[in-house]
């Protein structure tokens, strides 16, 4: 059989093949990922910004009088003067258990003395769950002030013998909702020393997301928490991504034994443990115990982290220094910070931002573990590692007090790694074709 | 499935076994010793009131009973005890008054380096002996014979009874110890006791055993034969959750986990554990705390019954307004239901004038930044921040809080290094001087260098004296300085609560002599 005499040329594209493959699909930027991610961000950081604003409640201020409360709405409360010992009016001893008072700052009970009994125990729960409760005390007398964290909702009270554990009565509470006048005077809701005339009710303010163990607004504190945690978040990656960059750059450009150097010292401090060097970092910076520990932390990180980038962009430049288009520039006698300039940083850029925007949810949750072992901020100061850290004492019994802000790391740590992730796929053109 | 149920019924026998009267128990840390000469911690106060018997005990209702000591007899200048000549050490030899004597010298030894040796100090010579000025066989003590055992005081000691309880009385063997030297009883076998209990098994950092002693004299009585602690842990969490899976029977409660403990319907116990929490101010050369204006308005500001009833929140701990808590003694009956301590109300105005008046006295215009030294629980930290708050909203004060570790926040109250501290003290033994004394001028524990001569005064009138009602009377002078003039301001009586299985009985929850003490308690069947 014959053989073609064009057996060896070469084949003529098609112009459905060159349709195929000549145009490299770029991935496109507004998947639902990235949209939904930015939108995330964006909230979190209008949160942190704007919301102490419009919220206008101070994160430190401690409501004694609802402390670990649910979430509520404004509220009137009664102003209560006298709170000290209580004993009851003498007079005809009760026939039942009797409340003289009740409101949030006490509770007034007499009963009537039982014959053979000793010792009276009280016990206290909520009116809706079943069982005794609490024993809150043991007094030998018939009646008892309760102050004990009491919080607006239906109590029962039972008097029981304390000796036989005998149960003698019980009875439901409503307390009023109330703050003391020495309460209210801390907090300036009412002038202090000017005795006389003064408003008989209160107006609270509400909290959304309830209080927590000090009774400090917890949404308030999400919002100075998320400040403090953002800030840390998004300044440390700024310092040490552009540091890292510039050595690397000047590592990978140098080449030689600059380079060399360069990349043995970047090993050494790969090599640094980083709790220890924060740790002695606070010692050397004098950051007295009850300072803020956000600037060591932050240079700590800018000292210890940066080997990363620096990494990875010397070897982006040496790639790129052998690349045919940067020597063909140089051979043009195009100068070096032109070469830079025009070819080199809009090929490191992208990785610049990705290696960025990974490194904020990195710095986020540093800082959140710092400060939940009690290295980072210091009270009155917050963030949400520190909220945490407060959070868990009081897990079992209000779980809320950690979740919220946990939840809030998760969420904004999640926002950036997915950016961060959109942003890669984005600037990857390997990828792009690949998928292709 | 079987092997399931098998494994949860075995748990179920776990906390307290009948059968074998067992007790299964969590600690929260090891002993750092078993020495009872250098021992100073609670842990090792309780497993030495287990191992190790005095001349006298704390009996099941608390009181003092015979010990060792069979008899005694207590005059103003000395004492004299009548030794049981039953009394046996784990090898089989007896328990005598050489034993006593040869103790309580080594502890005064200043080469022992015991910090406890000032509480030897009411016995002749001791200080000096201590000091290294006078030699160990001058102290005034002596083994008239083999069970015969005389102390001569330097100084009137009415409470001497309760100290001879107390874990640094407790008698050594001179033999044993020169065998060990430096290594007694830092492990199972390197200890002889002559108590009710023997430690049969100490994995350091994860277990210990204790099992009844056959040698002891009394040991018909003892019901429970073998103490089991193979869980170590100060996380309450833990515990509790051990307590729950009925894997102990005991379990102390905190805050967080009181709730919890009320949803399962548990019995919450409590008792006053007889120690007392305060701040303390420093009064070393140029402090601001040193202004008695200062301290004056602090005690305006802070209510003790506010910050018991809202920051800690827990049944059982009680508002305190007096140096002394309300279990010490008095005369008859507690001491301050003899005499009632005056109670200052809370009031904000009177606190910010105070402050003025202060500012006035140390000529500044702004009062600096203050230093509060405060413990790493999370209940100090909680208790700080409250203070924190209430001083700047009260006072307009900036108050820095410095969390240490309880090591490093004695070393740091030590140098004086701090402004504030939120400190406690638990008693020693069952005298009103075990308080009393704590801030007079001399003494090593007063942190803040107080120094008041009447306070002094005081102090050496009641210490000088044998006479009830007149160490009362000077002791309510004290209560009435320390209200006066602020050394301390007493922040609230600690009362710990607890979960306990219902079927371990006569557990003895005591403020002194070893907490909880298990000599007398039996299992339910």
């Amino acid at each position: 059989m014959a053989m073609s005499v064009f057996r060896f040329a070469r084949r003529t594209w098609a112009s459905a093949d060159l349709e195929q493959i000549a145009p490299v699909p770029l991935p496109k930027m507004a998947t639902p990922a990235v949209v939904l991610s930015s939108l995330v961000v964006v909230a979190l950081l209008l949160f942190v910004s704007i919301g102490p604003l419009v919220w206008g409640q101070d994160p430190s201020q401690q409501w004694l009088s609802q402390i670990s409360a649910g979430p509520s709405g404004p509220h009137s409360v009664r102003l209560i003067r006298d709170n000290g010992p209580w004993q009851p009016p003498v007079s005809e001893p009760p026939q039942s258990l009797v409340v003289h008072d009740a409101n949030t700052e006490f509770v007034r009970l007499q009963w009537p003395q039982i014959e053979g009994v000793r010792r009276y125990r009280i016990y206290r729960a909520s009116a809706h769950k079943a069982g005794l409760g609490l024993a809150i005390a043991e007094t030998d007398k018939a009646y008892y002030q309760d102050q004990l964290q009491l919080s607006y909702q239906i109590y029962r009270y039972t008097i029981a013998d304390a000796d036989s554990g005998l149960l003698l009565l019980a009875r439901e509470v409503r307390p009023e909702a109330a703050i003391s006048l020495f309460e209210a005077q801390l907090q300036g809701l009412v002038p202090v020393g000017k005795s006389g005339r003064q408003a008989k009710w209160l107006e609270m303010p509400g909290h959304p997301l309830g209080t927590d163990a000090l009774g400090r607004d917890i949404l308030a504190r999400l919002m100075a928490g998320g400040r403090t945690s953002l800030f840390v978040g998004v300044v440390a990656p700024l310092l040490y991504i552009s540091f890292g960059c510039i050595f690397g750059a000047i590592a990978g450009l140098a080449g030689g034994w600059v380079d060399q150097v360069a990349m043995r010292f970047v090993d050494f401090v790969v090599a640094l443990p980083f709790l220890l060097f924060m740790i002695l970092f606070r010692v050397a910076f004098g950051i007295g115990p009850g300072e803020n520990g956000i600037m060591p932390l932050i240079v700590a990180m800018l000292m210890l982290s940066w080997p990363g980038s620096a990494r990875l962009i010397r070897g982006q430049v040496l790639a790129l220094r052998g690349q045919a288009f940067v020597e063909a520039a140089k051979l043009a006698g195009v100068s070096t910070s032109r070469v830079i300039l025009r070819h080199m940083l809009p090929n490191v850029l992208p990785m610049i931002l990705v290696a960025f925007s990974f490194a904020i949810p990195q710095a986020i949750f540093t800082e959140a573990f710092l400060s939940f072992i009690g290295m980072g901020v210091s009270p009155p100061t917050t963030s949400w590692g520190a909220l945490c850290n407060d959070g868990i004492k009081t897990l079992l019994s209000h779980p809320r007090q950690l979740l919220l802000p946990a939840l809030f790391i998760s969420v904004s740590v999640l926002a950036f790694n997915l950016l961060g992730d959109a942003l890669r796929d984005a600037t990857d053109r390997r990828a792009g074709v690949a998928k292709a | 499935m079987c092997f399931l149920l098998l494994v949860a019924g075995q748990a179920w026998t776990q906390a307290v076994d009948a059968d074998k009267a067992k007790v299964t128990l969590a600690l929260a840390t090891e002993p750092p010793t078993l020495n009872s000469a250098v021992a100073t911690d609670t842990i090792a106060s309780f497993i030495l009131a287990h191992l190790m018997e005095g001349l006298l005990v704390y009996g099941p209702d608390g009181e003092l009973a015979p010990g060792v000591a069979l008899r005694w007899q207590l005059d103003a200048d000395g004492a004299h005890f009548w030794l049981r000549d039953d009394a046996r050490w784990s090898d089989g030899k007896p328990v005598t008054a050489h034993d006593f004597v040869f103790a309580w010298r080594h502890a005064l030894n200043p080469k022992t380096a015991s910090q406890y040796a000032f509480i030897f100090y009411p016995i002749k010579n001791a200080e000096a002996v201590n000091e290294g000025k006078l030699a160990p066989s001058e102290l005034g003590v002596r083994a008239i014979s083999d069970t015969e055992l005389k102390v001569e005081f330097g100084s009137p000691c009415p409470y001497f009874l309760s100290l001879t309880a107390f874990m640094t009385f407790l008698p050594l063997r001179e033999d044993v110890l020169a065998q060990w030297g430096g290594r007694y009883a830092a492990d199972a076998d390197k200890l002889t006791v002559n108590g009710p209990y023997l430690l049969t098994k100490w994995v350091h950092g994860a277990h210990l055993q204790l099992r009844k002693n056959p040698q002891y004299w009394h040991s018909a009585s003892v019901r429970i034969n073998e103490i089991d602690m193979p869980y170590i842990t100060a996380d309450p969490s833990s515990q509790f959750n051990l307590f729950r899976d009925q894997q102990i029977a005991m379990a102390p409660l905190d805050t967080g986990l009181l709730n919890e403990a009320v949803k399962r319907g548990f019995d919450i116990e409590y008792f006053h554990t007889g120690s007392l929490y305060f701040l303390e101010f420093n009064f070393r050369e140029g402090r601001i705390t040193a202004n008695r204006a200062f301290r004056k308005a602090v005690q305006r500001l802070i209510d003790p019954a506010v910050l018991v009833n809202k920051i800690i929140g827990l049944p059982g701990i009680q508002p305190a307004y007096s140096l002394f808590p309300v279990t010490v003694k008095g005369l008859k009956r507690s001491f301050r239901e003899e005499y009632p301590v005056l109670r200052v109300d809370p009031d904000i105005a009177a606190a910010r004038a105070y402050i003025r008046k202060a500012k006035a006295e140390l000529g500044i215009s702004e009062i600096p930044p203050l230093m509060l030294l405060a413990g790493d629980s999370p209940r100090a930290l909680q208790e700080a921040e409250y203070y924190q708050y209430l001083f700047k909203n009260g006072l307009g004060i900036e108050l820095r809080i410095d969390q240490q570790v309880f090591k490093q926040r004695l070393e740091k109250m030590r140098r004086g290094d701090f402004d504030l501290v939120s400190a406690a003290w638990g008693p020693d033994y069952d005298d009103i001087m075990t308080f009393a004394d704590l801030f007079a001028s001399w003494n090593d524990n007063n942190r803040g260098r107080y120094n008041n001569a009447l306070y002094d005064r005081w102090i050496r009138v009641a210490q000088n004296s044998n006479d009830p009602r007149t160490r009362f009377n000077a002791m309510a002078q004290i209560q009435r300085i320390v209200v006066d003039d602020v050394p301390i301001l007493p922040t609230y009586e600690n009362g710990a609560l607890y979960v306990q299985n219902p079927r371990l009985r006569g557990v003895r929850r005591n403020i002194f002599g070893g907490d909880p003490l298990f000599r007398y308690a039996w299992i339910e069947r």
